[in-house]
């Protein structure tokens, strides 16, 4: 392994946000900036040092992190990002330090007395420069926390130096533009109320046509069981729309009752990866939605980030003690005890149980021209432990299955790079180096099917697989559920 | 002369323990007096404490995350910490009481003889490591390269001190029971005995202060002491704001027109 060490991942950093998204979110001091003319308010050093120590007497993972990690290295060539440039700064611990050094400068004694003798750092505009660039090219996945002997989590850091550098007006734009819509309209993609509804109705059009079948989703139906979210890339995106039309066939067939909502009609939440308020906000939006309903509980499509939130944030977030009903569900009577606090099933959870019970009929023939392979996306085998669920769906709809490199797969996985506000052009390039490891897995299992379950994940892949020659379908689980549901 | 004796085995030890005891506790007591607002559990997280409890003495005793990451590092790493657990342990025979070798075995006191020399190589190959691995090299600093140093400095002078330097060892056992009884006497006058029991108290006291305070703060870790729970009980933040939403009134209103499309009251059955 050979270090670059001409700061060689600098050129992706990322677009700064636009002045009238910072005034429509409320972010301080609006302005227009971009990476190399920062354009900082003129106290934004004691903002930041005020906001770091905030936030180490908030997070304890924060401050436990930043004091023992011993430096072993067992991280450095684990982030797929550090794989793609050799950059030393993208190695976990690298990226780690670049806040660690201004913690042990500002608030240890040994760092204020020797300072950088002591690995201390002083806060100057280069250093922002580089917390800008670098904690933007984190996706916040995780992978480098399995293979730590502490379990210490980048992206902890990573969430920290972000609400920091928005406290100090420094956001990219890739976050902001789908917050600001989402915050507004109800969704990332801006899409208006009347917009869903012609989605949806193309959707059920085309299941007409190509099964016969009626289908009618149900939309800010109050007093319905179930809410059901997902990414709002689902309605049109592509191959995102498959997996859509696969959850509807497959609730029309059960005869769920549920509903969508244009309020809450974003699964997702790129809140996450800028800071806990806009996190909780954007989320706050699905658990008033679903009260405002009086459904019972909330099943969630498939989405990685979405289901980090879900799964992890929610019930501490928006939920108090008198949120909604038993997760049970109407077809199985499976009571999802998993979800007794937060009251949001996994579709694939759902779906899992619905074979196990044999409440659905299934061709596996159907997918019979296909080899599937399984991507495990980063905030469902990670966080949640969402690991063995779409598998048992898969080998339950698809005669033949293969997996990927134990090296790349299941909690190991490299998953999308694309995550944690990187969806941009200005990364493309990035990314495309970070996938490499999986790419190489993909095409050495021989499968010509690849399945996912995250909306980022569906959005990426085509086109990196596209890059690298390789020829082959990707789409959701309950794509491969849609193709063999028999429907009657 | 005395006085130095005295300074460097009897008042020095005392200091030592009141600072590596304190310093340790008051580490603890401060990442422990800061909240976990959020779960961040780690996969393969378990549902039970039963769960987390064998996840983390698999950690404590095989180190099973480092195995993830290739032989090498684990390897170093594990032996290091287990031939610390071997020091610690003839260390801790000495002080409680010598004659227990009598029964022991004198097999095992040459053993632990052995042990302290791999010790010295293994902590040799740590830093060797840090130097010539390009990565470990590059985010290696000052205090990192420090420590090993004065820890291979004090394992290899406690080998010497041990075999080569002529003190006797039962005497010294003698000195450090008292200190343990708090019948305090001088300790033996070997030069080279001395500098060992002085670079170990250094060690003592700074090791609260530095990275090794790992040693109490890795079990702290919420990756992996946490239950993977999220959604099934509810998970206190302390500090959760209230954050202002757009009312869903105030949207139904921006919406009017299109929400129609859908149904009367903006539904669609």
């Amino acid at each position: 392994m050979k270090l670059d060490r001409t700061a060689a991942a600098q050129k992706y950093v990322i677009h700064p946000t636009r002045k009238k998204d910072m005034e429509t979110m409320h972010l301080p001091f609006p302005r227009d900036w971009t990476p190399t003319n920062l354009n900082l308010p003129p106290n934004w050093k004691e903002i930041a040092l005020a906001k770091l120590n905030e936030l180490r007497g908030k997070y304890r993972e924060l401050q436990l992190f930043l004091d023992i990690c011993v430096a072993c290295g067992a991280c450095e060539d684990k982030c797929p990002f550090f794989i793609a440039t050799n950059d030393p700064h993208n190695m976990p611990v690298a990226r780690q330090e670049l806040l660690r050094s201004v913690y042990r400068r500002y608030f240890t004694t040994a760092g204020k007395i020797f300072r950088g003798f002591a690995g201390g750092r002083e806060l100057d505009e280069n250093l922002i420069h580089q917390w800008y660039t670098y904690f933007y090219q984190c996706s916040q996945c995780r992978r480098c926390a399995v293979f730590c002997p502490y379990g210490i989590d980048t992206a902890v850091f990573t969430m920290a130096a972000r609400e920091i550098l928005t406290a100090i007006g420094l956001t990219p734009r890739s976050l902001t533009e789908s917050i600001a819509k989402c915050e507004v309209v109800g969704n990332h993609m801006g899409m208006q109320p009347a917009a869903m509804l012609n989605s949806i109705s193309f959707a059920e059009q085309e299941i007409k046509e190509e099964t016969g079948v009626d289908v009618h989703v149900p939309i800010n139906k109050k007093g319905a069981e179930i809410l059901f979210i997902a990414p709002s890339a689902d309605y049109f995106g592509e191959p995102h729309w498959f997996t859509f039309k696969g959850y509807i066939k497959l609730f029309h067939q059960i005869g769920l009752d549920y509903t969508m909502s244009t309020y809450a009609s974003e699964g997702g939440n790129f809140g996450t990866w800028l800071n806990y308020e806009h996190m909780k906000k954007l989320n706050q939006k699905i658990t008033t939605e679903a009260k405002r309903l009086g459904v019972k509980w909330i099943l969630g499509g498939e989405c990685g980030h979405m289901w980090r939130v879900l799964h992890g944030y929610m019930g501490t977030m928006n939920v108090n003690s008198n949120f909604l009903d038993e997760p049970i569900s109407p077809i199985t009577g499976t009571h999802f005890r998993i979800a007794e606090h937060s009251k949001a099933v996994h579709i694939c959870e759902f779906t899992a149980d619905l074979i196990r019970h044999q409440k659905i009929r299934l061709d596996t023939t159907k997918n019979k021209q296909y080899t599937v392979t399984f991507s495990d996306s980063c905030n469902p085998a990670r966080f949640m432990g969402l690991i063995e669920e779409p598998r048992y769906i898969i080998r339950n709809v698809c005669p033949t299955y293969v997996e990927l490199d134990p090296s790349v797969n299941r909690e190991r996985t490299i998953c999308c790079t694309a995550g944690g506000g990187l969806l941009a052009d200005e990364t493309l390039e990035l990314r495309l180096r970070a996938i490499k490891p999986k790419i190489d897995a993909i095409r050495q299992s021989g499968a010509n099917f690849l399945a996912l379950i995250c909306a980022i994940d569906k959005a990426v892949y085509p086109e990196y697989l596209k890059h690298y020659q390789l020829p082959i379908q990707v789409g959701g689980v309950h794509e491969l559920v849609s193709n063999a549901l028999v429907m009657t | 002369m005395d006085f130095l004796l005295f300074l460097i085995g009897i008042l020095l030890p005392y200091v030592t323990v009141i600072i590596f005891l304190g310093g340790l506790t008051f580490r603890a007591a401060r990442w422990w007096s800061i909240p976990v607002p959020t779960k961040v559990m780690l996969t393969p997280a378990p549902t039970t404490w039963p769960g987390v409890f064998e996840r983390l003495t698999l950690e404590f005793v095989a180190f099973r995350s480092l195995t993830k990451g290739g032989w090498k590092l684990w390897l170093g790493a594990w032996l290091f910490h287990i031939l610390l657990g071997v020091t610690l342990l003839t260390h801790l025979i000495n002080f409680f009481d010598y004659g227990l070798w009598n029964q022991i075995g004198y097999g095992w006191y040459e053993g632990a003889g052995y042990a302290g020399i791999i010790f010295a190589a293994v902590v040799a190959f740590l830093f060797l490591r840090r130097v010539v691995h390009p990565g470990v090299r590059y985010i290696s600093k000052a205090s990192d390269y420090g420590l090993l140093l004065l820890l291979l400095s004090l394992i290899l002078l406690g080998d010497y001190t041990r075999s080569f330097s002529g003190v006797d060892v039962s005497a010294v056992s003698q000195y450090l029971n008292g200190l343990l009884t708090l019948h305090p006497t001088l300790p033996p006058d070997n030069p080279a005995f001395l500098l060992h029991l002085l670079l170990a108290q250094v060690f003592l006291m700074y090791l609260p202060f530095s990275k090794v305070a790992h040693l109490v703060g890795w079990i702290m870790a919420p990756t992996r002491n946490q239950r993977n729970d999220a959604r099934a009980r509810w998970h206190r933040n302390p500090w959760n704001p209230v954050v202002e939403l757009e009312p869903y009134a105030s949207y139904a209103a921006r919406y009017q027109r299109e929400l129609e499309e859908l149904g009367p009251g903006g539904e669609r059955q």
